[in-house]
């Protein structure tokens, strides 16, 4: 561990954050449970350190662009958890009304937009660091994505616009070594994600995903060098903890290794024990903040357990901003 | 619509586009244009040209050829406050950047719940010119198709200018699709909308237009069919058919009170549409004015448009899948004869 150690709040709220995080999480996956959240959803239990990271260095000017699996990059973002927690369970009082679902979440205020596109959130992305670039704001664009997503056309123009523009893209690759099924080893031209990133005359770096100093610390390097310079890829390796969604059989990976990773290689275990260990933080304050996290969480589900769906009535509403409607003589219910 | 007094500007339909996009960047500079080759030549077809003298490199990019993160581009800006104006070259070329125009532009005012809305233009060029099948498309059925697009496509000088204006103070997404074969016609050889007044005005994005009165057929036809459809209404007269041709100019919403007040006087609808028939334009045009106006409003309906198959090379294939004045003739003299 860093030398940052010494510093035994940064501790507590990394702890607490990432303990959030997955109770969070946890808290969705009851919703898969009692059918109050239908479709697919897609967790990110395992890649708690890397969005824990990422929110010690987003501000609330920087925009953030994220994927399917967004939930813990909204917390990042410090979109506000009963909003999200009830676009997630589908409810009238969503941050989009319920509109979106969890794989669409949008916060304009804050600059955080996710998409349910793999490599689609990346040139939205870039739109943001233009702006920014344009309109003399120094903030920094951010873009979280999968391994897979580093395999779009989407990745490869964003990346070469953003460096020739010299913008300010931080582009953080959660590397949970699968894409759905298809493991990133058979999937990459290059060993790493990280060393793509020369051939936009970029920085890349690869760091330990469920080591949230170290994550903290390569981030930091890559704002540094998108704020002077220009985009900036930082690669975090970590593992899916779950099937790619909830209810994916999972029986394209092994169960000896799954169990390994997940018993063996928790990042919120791992963070407990060397904290624990290291005298940082001793067991009673470990469990103190786990239970003030359990009970945030816990107070944010009962709350949204209660609330409604939107009214069916609504349905039709909102397909222009500008109020137009197009109907077909057949607008009302299901003809 | 124009003031036949005033002899028309010596300016061609590019130009009018341009002059359209400077005012609208005068008037608000959270209007930026963005494209290929849209900067320093002003638009493969000249529709941007000026801009980035009066405006700079920052509000008028020339992108590398990344359709792609362009468009994405464009719903970031949206998101942070631009009204962006994104410029694909042909309109054929929007399968590479689809996605980000139907799944996010057209899309996330709705995801959104109405919390974030998406006033960008996509601003294209389609309709055949002789360049075959990948250059020649106009795939405004495919758009008008996808929930959230306005879809327009002016036929002249006039409304070219006016209805950019209105796309880019929309807060709607709109797709703007010149045709081709227009872009580079003058103003003066335009039997409507000739005229292209200097200052600012805006031509509402949802108004049909009739271009020619007639008692006996209703014509729908839109973009480059327009000026066809005049010369083809013209001659029909000797065959006894006094057509009445609405020029549609907005292709989502269509304007159901213009088309409406036309097939009340003529119990007659034939479409031309320089677009794909299967699943387009002309099938929504027909379903839905039997849908308001009822079976027994008309004695006649006809499409007449691109059969469903790819433009061809060879000056004498493409004759014979799109529209021009002969075939837009023939399929009058039809509708007459079924009437
Ligand atoms: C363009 C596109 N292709 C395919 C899919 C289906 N899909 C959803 S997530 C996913 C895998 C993404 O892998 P990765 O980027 O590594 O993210 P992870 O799921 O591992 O977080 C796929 C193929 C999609 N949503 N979009
Ligand atoms: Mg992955």
């Amino acid at each position: 561990m860093s030398d940052t150690l010494t510093d035994a709040q940064l501790w507590r709220d990394r702890y607490r954050l990432m303990v959030l995080m997955r109770r969070f999480e946890e808290a969705c996956l009851t919703g898969v449970a009692s059918k109050e959240i239908h479709g697919e959803l897609h967790t990110a239990i395992g890649q708690e350190a890397i969005a824990a990271a990422l929110a010690e260095h987003i501000r609330d000017g920087d925009s953030l662009a994220s994927t399917h699996r967004n939930h813990l990059h909204a917390i990042a973002k410090r979109i506000p958890l009963h909003p999200l927690m009830a676009e997630i369970f589908e409810k009238e009082t969503g941050l989009c009304g319920g509109f979106g679902g969890h794989m669409h979440l949008f916060d304009r205020e804050r600059r955080f937009s996710t998409t349910g596109i793999v490599g689609a959130s990346l040139p939205v992305a870039l739109g943001h660091a233009y702006a920014a670039k344009i309109s003399g704001r120094d903030s920094v664009a951010f873009a979280v994505i999968g391994d897979g997503s580093v395999n779009t056309g989407g990745f490869h123009e964003t990346m070469n616009m953003a460096s020739v523009l010299g913008l300010a893209l931080v582009v953080i690759i959660e590397n949970n070594e699968w894409a759905i099924s298809v493991p990133f080893s058979a999937a990459s031209s290059t060993p790493t994600l990280a060393e793509r990133a020369s051939a936009y005359s970029a920085p890349g770096e690869r760091v330990d995903g469920l080591d949230v100093d170290a994550t903290s610390a390569a981030i930091g390097r890559a704002v540094a060098h998108a704020r002077s310079t220009g985009p900036a890829i930082v690669e975090a390796m970590c593992y899916r903890f779950r099937g790619h969604y909830e209810g994916d059989l999972d029986l394209y990976r092994s169960q000896t290794e799954k169990t390994d990773r997940t018993t063996t290689k928790d990042p919120v275990v791992l963070l407990r024990a060397q904290l624990r260990d290291s005298g940082m933080l001793d067991e009673a304050t470990l469990g103190e903040l786990e239970a003030e996290a359990s009970a945030e969480i816990d107070a944010v589900l009962a709350a949204v357990r209660a609330e409604s769906q939107p009214d069916r009535s609504l349905a039709h509403d909102h397909v222009f901003a500008s109020g137009l409607t197009v109907d077909f003589g057949t607008k009302g219910a299901v003809a | 619509m124009t003031d036949t007094a005033v002899a028309p500007r010596n300016i061609n339909i590019s130009q009018a586009v341009a002059e359209g996009l400077r005012l609208a960047m005068e008037d608000d500079d959270r209007v930026l244009v963005i494209g290929e080759d849209v900067a320093t030549q002003g638009g493969v077809f000249g529709s941007t040209r000026g801009l980035l003298k009066a405006f700079g490199p920052q509000r008028v990019l020339d992108t590398p050829i990344s359709e792609m993160a362009f468009t994405g581009m464009a719903v970031g800006l949206a998101m942070e406050g631009y009204r962006p104006v994104i410029e694909i070259m042909f309109v054929d070329f929007i399968g590479v950047c689809l996605e980000q125009v139907y799944n996010a532009i057209a899309k996330i005012p709705y995801m959104s719940g109405g919390r974030v809305d998406m006033p960008v233009v996509i601003k294209t060029a389609g309709g055949s010119i002789g360049a075959a099948a990948q250059h020649s498309q106009t795939l405004w059925g495919l758009f008008g198709h996808l929930p959230g697009l306005r879809v327009v496509a002016p036929s002249n000088p006039y409304d070219s200018k006016g209805m950019i204006a209105a796309a880019v103070a929309s807060n709607d997404p709109v797709v703007f699709i010149e045709h081709k074969g227009l872009l580079l016609e003058r103003a003066q050889d335009f039997e409507f909308g000739a005229n292209v007044p200097r200052e600012a005005y805006d031509v509402p994005l949802d108004k049909a237009a009739v271009v020619r009165p007639g008692s006996d057929l209703t014509l729908v036809t839109l973009s480059g069919s327009v000026r066809h459809a005049l010369t083809a209404a013209d001659a029909a007269i000797l065959s006894g058919v006094d057509v009445e041709v609405i020029d549609l100019r907005s292709i989502v919403p269509i304007d159901w009170d213009t088309i409406g007040a036309s097939i009340a006087k003529t119990r007659s609808l034939l479409v031309v549409d320089e677009d794909y028939l299967g699943y387009g334009l002309s099938g929504e045009l027909i379903t839905g004015a039997i849908e308001r106006f009822g079976l027994g409003s008309l004695d006649y309906v006809g499409r007449h448009g691109n059969p469903g198959v790819p433009v061809p090379a060879a000056l004498s294939l493409e004759r014979q899948i799109v529209p021009g004045t002969e075939s837009i003739l023939n399929a009058i003299v039809r509708a007459g004869a079924a009437r």
